[in-house]
């Protein structure tokens, strides 16, 4: 009865949605084009998939900044407003992380030796994994449902998991005859592909004290 | 009308500092916009003072005997009070300048009612501690049932904003109904009014310092809740309304910001946290003293004063 009242609300909450479904988008393309990257290396397909990435990504800094602009017309309480504007800040590093892995896989044209390319597969599911289920412990904390604990547990460990396979790729890496300025490319692009599961961490974390503050 | 300036002008400072308490917090957080804030608070508080009023002006009048003179100085004393003790930054109680204005004059004619001024110094200490006892009933209660609701995030938002919005209207119809009495029953004891006109031009008067100079005060001294979550100014808001309506009952005019302090202080207690320190509540204990001595002082200044009689030798 009262809708009309609280447009707004109603608005900002379908904007999160629209949000989080455009990062599942963009994950999707990004192991799409990763996959394609350790199979056969830069190709056109992967240029595309790349492209069509990097939209989703243009496509989810627009619904942040119509977020945030609703944030400013004064949509929800102040804390939450707060709350909320910097949970969004957090996880968009995540598809900023999987353009630039795209980004340093083209412009640098590497190649990943094969001995490497399963434990990347590794690094890449498990980051992958954490992403979703910190898609999942945000809706939890919107729905206000069980279970953000158990999310954060295991999104820490696969942090801890992910962290373990990026120091195993490093030693492998160095232990290789590959030529040393090889070397020190695709370690700089294993420690990106490590950031991503060490931000879905810190975002799991801040839902978490997100959800602890509205506790009453 | 020109008799009556002096209570129209308490009035309207009432109104203009004590709106805060019940909108404060809504508006200086951006919950709810000074317009619609503004307007809802000068129509409850004005349909308090004609519901509910008559408790509180019965109970000031009877302090002592008044004419007409004598109630002017009165409502003039604690308007003066109310400015001084504002420009020194203490908490200051309207409710309490006017009360230590009535005895002054009462003090003067050799008529003070000490029953009746016993309950309302009872209840002078009673509100704070009722406004703190409140808080923490109504906090407990809020809070169990806020839990057991599982709705989302969204729709959380709504009711907090919701519940504000009829909190900060339930204590604006309190305001009214408790605090009209400081502005006009020495009027009605004078003899100038009766009680619906009383009640009529004093919401009115305080309607009037909402709509017209609340803005500021909601701004700024609104802020003072912000630093606790939405929920706790929620409890803070409706603990300090069902505190002073509760005095209106017993027909005794108490001041708002006392209630807010304690229920702040309430609320803090639940929590487990410090949400008033100690220098505040020293202005608080000062600004208790000091406001009914000032405006008995000044109120037997005043009175003495215009009885002052030129006798050329």
């Amino acid at each position: 009865m009262l809708n009309f009242l609280f447009r707004k609300e109603h608005q900002l909450e379908k904007l999160i949605y629209d949000y989080l479904e455009n990062l599942g988008m963009i994950q999707n393309h990004f192991t799409k084009a990763m996959n394609l990257c350790l199979k056969e290396g830069v190709s056109d397909d992967f240029c595309f998939l790349m492209d069509q990435t990097h939209k989703f990504e243009s496509v989810a800094d627009e619904i942040r900044e119509e977020i945030n602009q609703l944030m400013y017309s004064k949509a929800l309480i102040p804390e939450s407003r707060e709350d909320i504007m910097g949970l969004l800040e957090k996880v968009d590093e995540i598809p900023r992380s999987f353009e630039q892995i795209l980004n340093m896989s083209r412009t640098q044209k590497l190649i990943f030796p094969d001995f490497l390319k399963l434990d990347i597969q590794e690094l890449i599911r498990v980051s992958l994994e954490s992403c979703d289920l910190m898609i999942k412990q945000i809706d939890v904390m919107l729905k206000k449902k069980e279970g953000i604990k158990t999310l954060l547990s295991t999104i820490d460990q696969n942090e801890s998991h992910c962290d373990h396979i990026e120091r195993r790729i490093i030693i492998k890496l160095f232990d290789s005859d590959l030529e040393p300025f090889l070397k020190l490319q695709l370690k700089e692009m294993v420690i990106v592909m490590g950031e991503i599961s060490d931000q879905a961490d810190r975002v799991s974390k801040r839902v978490n004290i997100i959800n602890l503050k509205r506790r009453i | 009308m020109l008799s009556l300036l002096g209570g129209i002008f308490l009035g309207w400072s009432l109104g203009a500092n004590d709106a805060a308490n019940a909108f404060g917090s809504a508006v200086s957080s951006r919950m709810l916009k000074f317009w619609t804030a503004a307007l809802l608070a000068a129509f409850f508080v004005l349909l308090g003072a004609l519901l509910e009023g008559e408790a509180g002006i019965e109970t000031l009048k009877g302090l002592t005997g008044l004419t007409l003179k004598a109630a002017v100085v009165a409502s003039v004393a604690a308007a003066i009070t109310v400015t001084l003790m504002t420009l020194l930054g203490l908490p200051v109680s309207t409710s309490q300048a006017m009360v230590g204005a009535i005895l002054g004059i009462g003090f003067l004619n050799r008529f003070v009612d000490f029953t009746g001024l016993g309950k309302v110094v009872a209840c002078w200490f009673g509100t704070p501690i009722g406004g703190m006892l409140t808080a923490i009933v109504v906090y407990k209660i809020l809070a169990a049932a806020y839990n057991r609701l599982r709705i989302d995030l969204f729709t959380s938002d709504i009711c907090i904003r919701i519940s504000l919005i009829v909190a900060g209207s339930y204590a604006a119809y309190a305001l009214g109904a408790n605090n009209v009495a400081n502005v006009t029953a020495v009027f009605v004891g004078a003899g100038r009014l009766n009680v619906f006109s009383a009640t009529l031009i004093g919401g009115l008067s305080i309607g009037l310092g909402i709509l017209t100079f609340s803005r500021p005060v909601m701004e700024t001294v609104g802020r003072r809740l912000v630093p606790l979550d939405p929920f706790s100014a929620l409890v803070v808001v409706l603990a300090e309304a069902v505190t002073v309506h509760f005095y209106t009952f017993v027909g005794v005019p108490v001041s708002t910001s006392q209630a807010v302090i304690g229920a702040v202080l309430g609320v803090g207690i639940v929590k487990g946290i410090n949400t008033v320190n100690r220098r505040k509540l020293v202005n608080i204990l000062i600004g208790w003293f000091i406001t009914p001595a000032i405006a008995c002082f000044i109120a037997v200044v005043l009175f003495f004063t215009i009885h002052l009689r030129y006798v050329p030798v």
